[in-house]
Formats: C-alpha cells, structure tokens, sequence
C-alpha cells in the first residue's frame, strides 16, 4: 500500500495535504493519487468492519479525503474525473431536516467512487422522482431520522411506480430509526443504519461490489 | 390481567433498587406530541398552550389505563433561574410546527444542529468558565432581556413542580427533576458531530480542558434543578459518547470519567441517574459497573443490545427500554405484545431491575392501538421465571 494510502488510513491528516501536495507539484498523474486516497479509505471500511474504527474515524478520514480532493480537483483535466461506480440520488425525506447522516454517507459514497446527486433535506417525492428520472441514477438512498419519514419515504416509492421508474431504480433507505420492518412498509429493495455497510449495499445494489 | 399488590411509586422504585416486584413497571419518555395528536389537538396546539397539552398527557395516561411512572412530568423544562443553566439547557436552532415554512401545525420540533459555538469560544469557556462565558456571550445566542429569561425559568420551575405534584396526587413518581447533558453530548450537539469530532481529534487537550471547565457548572444546575423541583432524580442525556460514534479509549477520556463524575455527584445528594442512552453503548456497558449501585437507571433505545445490558448490569443497575420507535408507528398491536413479553421475560427475569419502556421518546405518530398493547404487556405478562 502506498504512503498516501497509508496516511489516509491512519488519519494522518497533515501528512495526507503534504504528500498530495508533493505528487501534484511534481507532477503526478491526478487520476492515480485519487486511486491512493481511494485506497486509503478502503483500508478505514476495513478497520472499521474489523471493530478497530467507529464512526469518528470514519467521520475524520472522510474529512480529510474532501480536503485531498480539493486539492487534486483543480489539476484533473475537463471530463477525467474518472468513470463513476454508478450516479445515485440522496436526500432527507420531506418532513425530515435532519442532515448530518445522509451528509456522512454522501462523503463515503464519494470515496467510495459513486457520483452522488444530493437533493439536500425535507425532498418531496415528485423532486427524488425528477432527479431520478433526469439523471438515470440507478439508486436512490433516502434518509430519515423520524417516524413520520416513513410515510413521505412509501410516497416516495409509490411515486417511483406512479412514474414507471421502479424497476429501473434500487431504493435504499437509511438512519438511525430505520429496520427491515420500515423497509418492508416503505417498499424499499434494502436499509441501514451503519454508512460503510450503506456504501456496501449500493455497490451490491448498483451490480459494481467486488 | 395480574393480581397487585405494590402500588406504581412501590413497583418502580422497587425495580430502580433491584429489589422484587409484583410486576414489571412500565414507564414511557412521554412529551406532548403524540398525546396532543392522540386528544385531536395539533402538535403545535399542544405545545403553545402548557395546560392543554398537560392535560393532554393526563388524558392519554386516562385513556390507556395508566402507567406506572413518569420520566420527567411532561410538559415543562426544570431550569434553574440562572443564565448560564438556561444557556446550557436551551441553546440551539430549533424548528417548531406551524413557525416556518413547510412546517406543518402537526409535525415535531427539529433540532438544527449547526456550529454555534467556535473553536475561539473553546480559549474562552477554558478562561471564564462556562458560567463567565455564558454571561458575557448571553446575547449572542439570545437577543433577549436577562429578566424575562429569568421570569421564563420561573414558569418553566413552576409547572414543573405542579406538574410533578400532580401525577405525584395520582400515586405516579416522576424520576428525573433536573435535566442535564454530559460535557461531550453538549459540545458535539452545539459544535456539529463533524466539527467536534476533528476537534476531539486535532485538539484533545483543549477539548478536555473545556470539558473540565464545565463540568462543575453541569453538576450545579442539575443539583439546584433536583433540589427546587423535589424531584430526586436527573435525566442524563447522552448520545454522542457511545461506541456507536468513538472507540472506547476517546469514551474513557472525553465522555465516563465526566459521566461518573457527575452520577457520583448527584448520587451523593440522594438521587439517581437516569442516563438516556442514544445509539449504541454495548461495549461501554462494562464501564457502568463503576458507577453506584442501585442509583441509576440505563435508559436504551434499541440499539443498545438490550440482552447484553442486562447480562453485564443485573446486580448492579436497573435498565429500562427499549420498544423500538418503529413499532409504535407502523408495528401492529400484536408485534408489540411479542416484543414487549420478550423483554419481561428476559430483562425483566427474577422480577426486577427492569421498566419497560419507549426506546426513546414515543414517536408523534404513535397508534394508540400500539401503545395500549405495550402498556397491557406488563399487566397481562409475568416473567417466565
């Protein structure tokens, strides 16, 4: 594994600028020190599914690859950026104003690779289905943080139907009050209340996991 | 329907002391969204008019048949009259139904959690002390008279006394007459959970150092909030201190040794700790042992593994919990009456040590049908052994 990677893993936060700063100034190809960085974050799903990271670490490495990115961002070329694993749509649920989980997740689906369309909070279902229909976006991830998120979360669904996009489009529901009940009632393909398994589940759910 | 012999106040203390019970207690967190919906009144109804929606609670207790003991009163905040208490209890961005746009009448109060306090405010709090800080930043965070702040802990203090006298005149014990977060809990919620973190990471010795600075000042309020309700219990909120979130050697540090500090505290005035566990705490649960015996109650929200709490805790604390939110909502009464039986006959096993209760606060939308099978649960159902 490389040095970067490796300082990504181990939240090196000082040492992650430095090294990026470095390769860019000497010319490096962009599109590979995103790799490392990629990488690096692969190793934090590791240690987190391993019990040796928590959501803090996640929370920081998550952190300090956005400030990697800002910096290689500039000096990618018009278009390489990179192929994407898969678009995906995410928002709040309407009703909801909660945030910072979906914004979490958002972050690690970006490392992970997938180009996220975030809808933002309180996202009525006619705009998730918009969104949806607009982009082509296989997946569709809705968070909520309240029971009554469950309700604009089925609306949601039913709109999809409504539409005629359901089968085109996995739906994956998400946060701390969500279980496979809710899925169930909501009519969604999958849930979670834990953002690396989240980030699993798309891949799973966009046909791209390892 | 089993045969009592204790009455609610007997039965829950009873269970809080781990000593045995003629049943298992039941004690929802109850607020007043879900019995002002529950009595036809909207959410912004009851909680813009302190008597109705009071009343409303009572109501709800009426219509099911009656519970056995109350968490907080109900309605009102126990805040001591003092800026730097009021500044503790209710600094933040809260959004309230019916008072802004796309809010319905009916929906529940948001919290907004955004940065309102600054690492430049961290030098501070560390030099003035929280009590310094809160004075001299006051109108920052209120732009408000300091006496009509005060006049409004007056009322506040007021109803929750009467409040807590009532169910009191019922034979029902309200457990917690202060409440009060832990350092941590208030820091990550007024910081930002992304914020706080990178500071518990970039800067550990400051944020302990404003952690020390509080942490008097947290045990003050909530003795003084105890004391002036007469209610001998405080509701420790915490959250964001969990495994859940951080690894045990950032709990050890940022979040127990401020948790035992304060139970120690409150312990030592005669009251117990009800400590509202958020999220998941299964491997911070061996921790809890070191607190003191019989004088806290760990309140858990389903995610804590409830089985493992009483495994580790049964001689030493009472838990309570942990019906998951979902299940009042969108469950059927026949999916609670399972999950509640299951939770008397393993938590609540040798008839102690264990209140059934809403995995947090009961949901807004709550089924009234739910909610009556979970109340029903503990007085149709004895532990199997």
């Amino acid at each position: 594994m490389s040095e970067l990677a490796n300082a990504i893993a181990d939240l090196k936060e000082e040492e992650v600028k430095k090294i990026v700063q470095d390769k860019l100034a000497s010319g490096a190809d962009p599109l590979s020190i995103v790799d490392e960085c990629r990488q690096g974050m692969e190793i934090v799903g590791q240690r987190y599914k391993d019990k040796e990271y928590f959501l803090g670490e996640l929370i920081m490495s998550g952190e300090i690859f956005k400030e990697a990115m800002a910096a290689i961002e500039p000096k990618l070329k018009t278009g390489q950026s990179g192929k994407p694993l898969a678009k995906m749509v995410l928002g709040t649920a309407k009703g909801d104003i909660h945030n910072i989980g979906k914004d979490i997740v958002a972050t690690l689906l970006k490392a992970a690779g997938f180009e996220i369309y975030d809808m933002g909070i309180d996202v009525a279902p006619e705009v998730f289905v918009d969104k949806v229909r607009e982009t082509g976006a296989p997946i569709l991830g809705i968070s909520g943080l309240l029971t009554p998120s469950f309700e604009s979360m089925k609306q949601t669904v039913q709109a999809l139907e409504a539409a005629g996009l359901r089968n085109k489009v996995k739906v994956i529901i998400g946060g701390g009050v969500v279980t496979e009940v809710v899925r169930k009632y909501v009519g969604a393909d999958a849930f979670t209340d834990d953002a690396p398994e989240g980030v699993e589940l798309c891949k799973k759910l966009a046909g791209v996991a390892s | 329907m089993i045969k009592e012999t204790m009455t609610p106040t007997e039965r829950t203390w009873a269970a809080i002391k781990l000593e045995p019970c003629d049943r298992v207690p039941v004690a929802p967190l109850m607020d007043v969204m879900f019995p002002s919906r529950h009595k036809g009144m909207t959410v912004a109804e009851g909680i813009a008019h302190p008597r109705r929606g009071f009343q409303a609670i009572v109501d709800t207790f009426d219509d099911v048949g009656g519970w056995d003991a109350m968490i907080i009163p109900g309605y009102s905040l126990p805040v001591p009259p003092d800026i730097a208490a009021v500044m503790q209890v209710v600094i933040g961005d809260t959004r309230y139904p019916g008072k802004e746009p796309g809010f319905s009448d009916d929906s529940s109060p948001q919290f907004i959690e955004k940065e309102l306090l600054t690492v430049d405010d961290y030098d501070e709090i560390i030099k003035l002390g929280w009590t310094g800080f809160a004075e001299k930043n006051l109108g920052r965070f209120f732009p408000l008279d300091p006496e009509l702040l005060l006049a409004w802990t007056k009322r506040q203090m007021d109803r929750y006394k009467s409040e807590g006298e009532l169910w009191k005149a019922r034979n029902i014990p309200s457990l917690c007459g202060a409440l009060v977060m832990s350092p941590l809990m208030f820091l990550s919620t007024r910081r930002s959970l992304v914020p706080f973190t990178q500071d518990l990471y970039r800067m550990p010795d400051k944020v302990q150092a404003v952690m020390d600075a509080m942490v008097d000042d947290c045990i003050k309020f909530a003795i003084e909030a105890a004391r002036t309700t007469g209610i001998p219990g405080v509701e420790l909120i915490l959250e964001r201190g969990g495994c859940f979130y951080y690894p045990l050697k950032i709990f050890e540090r940022f979040e127990f040794r401020y948790i035992k500090k304060m139970v120690d505290a409150f312990a030592a005035e005669g009251f117990i700790t009800v400590m509202h566990l958020d999220q998941d705490w299964t491997l911070n649960l061996p921790y809890f042992l070191d607190l003191p015996k019989k004088m806290c109650v760990c309140e858990l929200d389903s995610t804590t593994d409830i089985f493992k709490a009483k495994e580790i805790l049964k001689d030493h604390l009472c838990i309570m919990g942990d019906v998951p939110a979902a299940l009042n909502s969108i469950g059927t009464p026949a999916e609670m009456t399972a999950y509640c039986e299951k939770l008397i006959d393993h938590i609540g096993k040798g008839k102690t040590g264990f209140i059934l209760s809403t995995g947090c606060t009961i949901p807004v939308d709550t089924k009234f049908e739910n909610f009556q099978a979970m109340v029903d649960s503990v007085k149709n159902h004895l532990p199997s052994n």
